[in-house]
């Protein structure tokens, strides 16, 4: 497993979020709203990666209830941080 | 009235046999010692099939979760349930029925002969040598022993248990109604009984919940002389409670009346003269135990006088204003304070739905989110209290007044506040958190929801 | 025109979606003191996103940004595009103004802009502030600024009395917005006299540092319930009587006192004021 490169906390109304690169890209996703949202968040989680390019990236994110426009900024943040240490 | 010196001496003397109906109250809340005392012995004493009528359990009673494993308890009736035991029977079932009853309804049905108790057992922080009772004085004393009342006068044997003798006391329970009685060193821990639920809140979302609450009551105009209130003892009730004296003392106001549990709070309105009376069926902390031993104004009622929807001078029949609490709320504005939206077992009507059928203006009060989860249901998990009696929801983000109560939509015609349909609110939550999935689950009856009268309201099932 | 401008850490998910919950007239999404260094990466994923997707309350957004040249350059790229009321900058003085005004036209970005003066610097210069930059008020950073004075705050508010009146002396005489330093904990008694310090010098906002501040400030700089039933009355008499000059109650009402009976009933609407029956001054 490569370098992980982690963003977020597990306090309420927020999620954290994991990305490394392994061989097979995977998306794990454990929620307190598993029923109502899971789903939603892994479909998130992939158009997010898609649209930064980063769909061989996996991600494992441990969620407390965030809305989606946190779970975005969290990956985007971690995205960003991968970016620059490729780049460093 | 027989004393014994010993527990096994009672148990000796008791009608103890299989399928035993027994009975406890809650008043000691989460530092009772006598319900897991005596459950330990009956199950040592191989007593199996028990039916427990306990008014509430808290997560201290873990006995009632073994007994239940070993098959010494089948049936449970109670008003609450919260804590290990609820989580193991909404994972387990009881081999028998789990019935939830209102604090009312308990009331009710012990004196039209529904809940059949053989065996109550009443502990109380202090009594005569000839079984006079009551809860205001002893070491332990935790104010009002409203809930045990029916307890005993209804069942067939009725047992005293005590820490403390006094040569007299005025007796919120007359020794005459007492069969046996037993001293022990200590009924509970006095200091645990106001565990939990009695900060006001310094949480900001609370706070707006408060604020929009009285700010609701004053645009309604509901808050006048003689006005009578009820609020729970959750943070944000306390914190609307606070208020709500507030509001009386700035507008030189006085009301007639609080009813249910009491509190500090309540208690600084009758010193500070913004209330007539405290009516009490329970006691929520030192303050109010106190102030109900000291104070002429307090008055001690039981659970029939306080709710009993079958007994003409309940108390609750003047009550103009109730605040309640809410884990979900459906478009009918039925309300859920029983179970989660999976089926765990999270508490109960207690007084919830005597309060809210019976005072003239029912409030839920309530955050709208709680992180990712949205308060507003198209059909609640559980009815606890039916919509029918449920007159307005105020949240952080909006306030939703029933739709049958015209006269309130009316008089808020021309407000400020954030007046809208339940769905109207119920969409704006969806348009923060985005619209929940939702998966059917086949279902495992394990118990009912009683009405105050005794009929069915619901059923309660196993968690998936 | 707002009373309260409460700063919410950009950091902290569960702060900021609750941002609008809270009554503030202005909301202040917070990149700089509030965030640590550790920090300011993600919070600025987290300031966009939220502006770009979370729906917005009635309350104005302004975002305060870093100072730091290369955080003032990333806090503004990730504000390109994203609708706001405005920027908070902080540490003003000319020579950052032209910093600032320098990196927001290389990158695009052009929003109002509300200064915190919170340095000895800062205040000799604030007449040139108002006079040669476009910024549109003024908040007086009470906290640093006693910190370089080599003081401390205090609820008597003498250390400020000088600074609070330099402040709203020079926004009177630009005609822009006087916002006042937060107090800085929650003691209810403290906080009331720290906003009637503001409201004594004129200002027309105070900063809150805690949602529980709102409500004690958006009361005390609201218009009280008296002077709002004279604004109306002075309106509507100036309505029927078609005059620039009468007189009402036995005093004088002449333009100046019309206008400053408008501007109180543009308050009292703007701040929900004037619904019939509903006592919220008493």
């Amino acid at each position: 497993m490569g370098k992980q490169f982690i963003t977020g906390s597990l306090e309420s109304s927020d999620c954290m979020v994991t990305l490394y690169e392994t061989t097979t890209p995977v998306i794990e996703v454990d929620t307190i709203v598993h029923e109502a949202f899971h789903d939603h968040i892994v479909t998130l989680i992939n158009d997010t990666l898609k649209a930064e390019n980063m769909e061989h990236m996996s991600v494992r994110i441990q969620d407390k209830g965030a809305l989606d426009y946190a779970i975005k900024a969290r990956l985007l943040s971690a995205i960003e941080q991968y970016k620059d240490d490729s780049n460093g | 009235m027989k004393i014994h010196d010993s527990l096994d001496a009672l148990l000796d003397a008791l009608p103890l046999k299989d399928g035993l109906s027994i009975s406890f109250h809650h008043h000691l809340r989460d530092g009772d010692r006598v319900i897991n005392l005596v459950l330990n012995a009956l199950k040592e004493r191989n007593i199996k099939g028990m039916h427990l009528y306990a008014s509430s359990i808290f997560p201290s009673y873990t006995a009632i979760k073994d007994l239940v494993i070993s098959g010494h308890i089948s049936d449970i009736t109670t008003n609450y349930m919260n804590g290990p035991v609820a989580e193991y029977i909404s994972e387990n079932g009881l081999p028998g029925t789990l019935t939830m009853q209102s604090h009312g309804g308990r009331a009710r049905a012990f004196e039209e002969g529904e809940n059949k108790v053989d065996i109550a057992f009443i502990a109380a922080p202090a009594s005569t040598k000839d079984g006079d009772v009551t809860g205001a004085r002893g070491k332990n004393a935790f104010g009002s022993i409203g809930y045990a009342v029916s307890d005993a006068l209804y069942a067939n044997t009725k047992v005293v248990i005590t820490d403390t003798i006094e040569k007299t006391l005025k007796p919120q329970i007359e020794g005459s109604h007492i069969d046996h009685l037993l001293k022990i060193d200590s009924i509970g821990d006095i200091a645990r009984m106001a565990s939990g639920t009695l900060k006001i809140t310094k949480d900001p979302v609370g706070l707006k919940i408060a604020r929009e609450t009285i700010r609701f009551l004053d645009a309604v105009n509901a808050i006048k002389n003689g006005v009578s209130f009820q609020s729970g003892a959750g943070s944000v009730s306390l914190s609307i409670t606070r208020m709500f004296n507030e509001y009386l003392k700035s507008k030189k106001l006085k009301g007639s009346f609080y009813s249910g549990g009491i509190t500090g709070l309540h208690v600084n309105a009758l010193k500070e003269g913004l209330v007539n009376d405290l009516y009490d069926v329970q006691c929520f902390d030192r303050a109010a135990a106190m102030s109900l031993l000291e104070n002429p104004h307090h008055h001690f009622m039981s659970a029939s006088d306080y709710a009993n929807p079958h007994n003409p001078n309940r108390i609750i029949k003047d009550l103009d204003i109730v605040i309640l609490g809410a884990t979900e709320i459906d478009l009918d504005f039925n309300v859920n304070v029983t179970t989660d939206s999976y089926n765990t077992l999270i508490g109960g009507s207690g007084g919830h739905s005597d309060t809210a059928e019976d005072a003239k203006l029912s409030i839920i009060v309530s955050p709208l989110l709680r992180a990712r989860t949205v308060l507003i249901k198209d059909r609640v998990n559980t009815i606890t209290t039916k919509g029918t009696h449920v007159d307005v929801l105020v949240t952080e983000r909006g306030i939703a007044v029933n739709p049958k109560r015209k006269d309130l939509i009316n008089t808020l015609k021309n407000t400020t506040l954030n007046v809208m349909k339940i769905e109207e609110l119920r969409q704006l939550a969806y348009n923060l958190t985005g619209t929940p999935a939702h998966k059917d689950h086949k279902l495992t009856p394990i118990g009912i929801v009683e009405n105050r009268d005794g009929s069915r309201q619901d059923t309660l099932y196993k968690k998936e | 025109m707002a009373r309260s401008y409460l700063f919410i850490p950009a950091n902290e998910p569960r702060m900021l979606q609750n941002a609008y919950v809270f009554e503030a007239d202005a909301i202040i999404l917070d990149l700089e003191d509030s965030v640590a260094i550790e920090e300011k990466h993600e919070a600025r994923f987290l300031a966009r996103e939220f502006l770009r997707h979370h729906p917005r309350g009635s309350a104005k957004t302004y975002v305060r940004i870093n100072t730091e040249s290369d955080w003032l350059k990333q806090d503004l790229s990730m504000l390109e595009h994203v609708p706001i009321d405005g920027i908070v900058l902080p540490k003003l003085t000319l020579k950052m103004w032209n910093t600032y005004k320098k990196h927001a036209e290389s990158i695009g970005v052009d929003t109002d802009i509300i200064g915190i003066v919170e340095t000895p610097d800062a205040f000799f210069e604030l007449d040139a502030l108002g006079d040669k930059t476009p910024i549109k008020g003024l908040i007086l950073g009470g906290e640093d600024l006693v910190s370089a004075l080599k003081t401390t705050r205090s609820i008597e508010g003498r250390e400020l009395l000088y600074p609070r009146s330099m402040v709203k002396m020079a926004c009177a005489r630009h005609g822009i917005l006087a916002i006042d330093t937060p107090w800085t904990t929650l003691d209810e008694t403290n906080l009331k006299t720290d906003i009637k310090h503001a409201r004594t010098h004129g200002f027309d906002g105070k900063c809150a540092i805690h949602p529980n501040q709102v409500p004690l400030i958006n009361e005390a700089l609201s218009p009280s319930k008296e002077s709002i039933d004279f604004a109306r009355r002075v309106v509507e008499k100036h309505e029927t009587t078609k005059s620039m000059r009468f007189s009402l109650d036995g005093q004088m009402i002449d333009k100046p006192v019309l206008a400053r009976a408008k501007e109180t009933l543009a308050k009292a609407s703007r701040y929900g004021l004037l619904k019939e029956g509903l006592n919220e001054n008493s």
